[in-house]
């Protein structure tokens, strides 16, 4: 049963006047994007088994959850779409090419964790996200105006542009985070991968980075993002992969974010919240605020069924759950 | 006023001064990325475990620098395998090797001191080097500077984030190579100008001092070259009016301009520092009132 997520990135791509056009104009602008990973394990040389026969693919237009515990696997399993660590068995493969391929198109595009990161380096802004040219440049790395150009529409796009001379130390965290997805936007990658990009983020800019992300799958990009914050899933993802050194489920949200799998994932550690169990009383009705500090709650109806923040744009949802009443 | 341009009237002068601004030059350019890669304790560790490579070349008559390059790139490899191999850090894997090849090499040079002079490994003898000598430093300099300057955003970018570099398809191993050769040959170079046990403060101290002074690494490469070559001038000839060590002079007033950078600089020296936080405080007073 998919959901009104789902498909939600097969529209736009402009809008050409036949549809053999516009196959056309995809083909040229877009070629078919897949992310395909095939049974991967990953051994680290201290003998450490980090994934174990691993599989899920993502086709264009996507955004998807990377769900896990801390060490289940999440950064392990980015470093091996990006080939920076080699599968003892099992294959990655983008566009149905071996992953070093895809690189060398830049089709890869990556936002470090903010740990990873020299934040003390002197280059300011500008430079990170040109940083991201660089792939497109000549042997010399010599920036052109088309360099600039893309510099500058990806920094306006993140509204970082008026920051352009910073040095990157002296930004917030959610600014720092901002700069480095322009950097990916300004090297044209197509399928983004970020590192727990909401942590240490105020709620204002993480609906910022959403929406972008949003606009990047419509644009045909697959989005991975893995998080800690199991509620912001359901609200941006069309599709969820829950990871515990294997992958315990992949699919659309709906399928994947039930609480046994939920519960297998994360064993007992998720925090709960029972109504049956609480001081809240029957009389209360509906009338029950939830308010977190930095996490969206994820909130199960009765038979074990998401639910949302916002009913605007989820009309079909909304009818069926009242069908369900009678 | 005379004696001022005395030095100049000595060749063997004329040329250490040169070669020092030349060999000082080349240090401060590589030591912007060696200092922002954290590779200064394997510059030391270079500098030391080079000295058996000299040693050997002098020896049977091979170019020192081909000899010093070996054991370097020995070294290297004996101190990767040391850490993977083991639970040993990295510190300490890089302590027992360039120890161990050091040794090596004053015993070396102990067995056969006609033909190799411990002084002049150890402290330099840049008054009295040959012509041979000063040919393989040039060379060595011209190619670093070279691909330093084709190759400075490449290098930057694999000291800042070599994660990007691999997504975006730039062999990564292959800059790895390229920056610790380069730092390799430097070593050697610099070895005739201070000496093994000065060497690693020409690649640190003025990419340090530079670091200080600005926010732009295309700023701090060309500053800590310029702060590199201005020094070892300056200090190769005073070092003839002091009478005393080339090595010494230079080293000295490297350090003398990084800690006028360090308490100085307008906006990471010390001084700038306390003065915001003092202004921080006193905003915040203001605003708790
Ligand atoms: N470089 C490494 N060498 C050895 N083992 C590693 C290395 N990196 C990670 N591991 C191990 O591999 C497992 C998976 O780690 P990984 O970093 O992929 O987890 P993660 O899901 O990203 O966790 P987190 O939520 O904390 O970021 C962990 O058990 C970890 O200890
Ligand atoms: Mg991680």
């Amino acid at each position: 049963m998919p959901g009104p997520l789902a498909d939600r990135g097969a529209s736009g791509i402009g809008h050409p006047h036949s549809a053999a056009e516009a196959a056309q104009a995809a083909a040229r602008d877009f070629p078919p994007l897949s992310l395909k990973v095939d049974r991967i394990s990953v051994m680290y040389p201290n003998g450490q088994r980090a994934l174990n026969d691993a599989s899920f693919s993502l086709s264009a237009g996507t955004v998807c959850g990377l769900v896990g515990a801390n060490g289940s696997g999440k950064s392990t399993l980015f470093k091996s779409v990006m080939g920076f660590v080699n599968p003892v068995s099992g294959t990655v493969r983008i566009n149905g090419r071996p992953v070093r391929e895809a690189l060398k198109q830049q089709l890869v595009a990556y936002v470090p964790q903010a740990e990873e990161v020299d934040w003390q380096f002197p280059v300011n802004v500008t430079d990170v996200v040109m940083m991201g040219r660089y792939g497109a440049m000549n042997f010399l790395r010599i920036s052109r105006a088309a360099d600039h150009a893309a510099v500058e529409a990806s920094l306006r796009r993140v509204g970082m542009w008026d920051f352009r001379g910073r040095q990157i130390g002296e930004l917030s965290g959610g600014q720092k985070k901002r700069v480095f997805l322009a950097r990916a936007l300004a090297q044209g990658g197509r399928v983004i991968l970020l590192d727990e990009p909401f942590t240490g983020v105020d709620v204002q800019t993480e609906e910022a980075i959403i929406t972008l992300l949003r606009q990047l799958a419509d644009d045909g990009c697959i989005i991975l993002v893995s998080t800690h914050n199991l509620g912001s899933v359901p609200e941006f993802c069309d599709r969820a992969v829950l990871l515990n050194k294997t992958v315990l489920a992949s699919g659309p949200v709906e399928e994947v974010f039930t609480e046994p799998n939920l519960t297998k994932a994360f064993g007992g550690v998720l925090r709960q919240f029972h109504f049956e169990h609480s001081t809240i009383q029957n009389h209360d009705g509906r009338q029950v605020r939830v308010l977190t500090d930095d996490e969206r709650p994820l909130v199960f109806g009765k038979d074990g069924h998401l639910e949302y923040k916002d009913r605007t744009g989820r009309e079909d949802l909304v009818k069926i759950r009242s069908e369900e009443q009678d | 006023m005379d004696t001022l341009l005395v030095p100049f009237h000595y060749d063997y002068m004329l040329r250490a001064i040169l070669v020092s601004a030349l060999i000082g030059g080349v240090c401060g350019l590589l030591s912007a990325f060696i200092t922002l890669k954290g590779w200064s304790l394997m510059g030391d560790a270079l500098s030391h475990a080079v000295v058996p490579g000299v040693a050997i070349a002098y020896l049977i008559g091979l170019p020192f620098a081909l000899g010093a390059f070996v054991t370097g790139l020995l070294a290297a490899v004996a101190i990767a395998w040391v850490k993977t191999g083991s639970r040993i850090r990295e510190d300490a894997s890089i302590g027992i090797v360039f120890t161990s090849f050091f040794a090596l090499g004053l015993l070396l040079i102990s067995l056969n001191p006609a033909r190799v002079n411990l002084n002049s490994i150890i402290f330099g003898n840049i008054l009295g080097i040959s012509v041979p000598d000063i040919k393989q430093l040039v060379v060595i300099s011209v190619v670093t500077v070279a691909v330093t300057v084709l190759k400075w955003r490449d290098l930057m970018l694999f000291c800042f984030d070599p994660g990007q570099a691999r997504t975006l398809g730039i062999r990564t191993g292959l800059l790895h190579g390229l920056l610790f050769t380069l730092l390799a040959a430097t070593t050697v170079a610099a070895l005739q100008t201070v000496g093994a046990l000065l060497v690693v403060a020409m690649l640190i101290t003025p990419g340090a001092t530079a670091y200080l002074l600005t926010d732009r690494f295309g700023v701090m490469l060309w500053l800590s070259s310029a702060l590199g070559a201005v020094t070892a001038l300056a200090g190769a000839y005073a070092s003839y009016f002091l009478n005393g060590a080339t090595g010494g002079c230079i080293v000295t007033l490297q350090t003398l301009v990084f800690v006028v950078a360090f308490l100085f600089a307008p906006k990471h020296g010390v001084l700038a520092a306390s003065r915001k936080a003092k202004r921080l405080a006193r905003m915040e007073g203001e605003t708790a009132l």
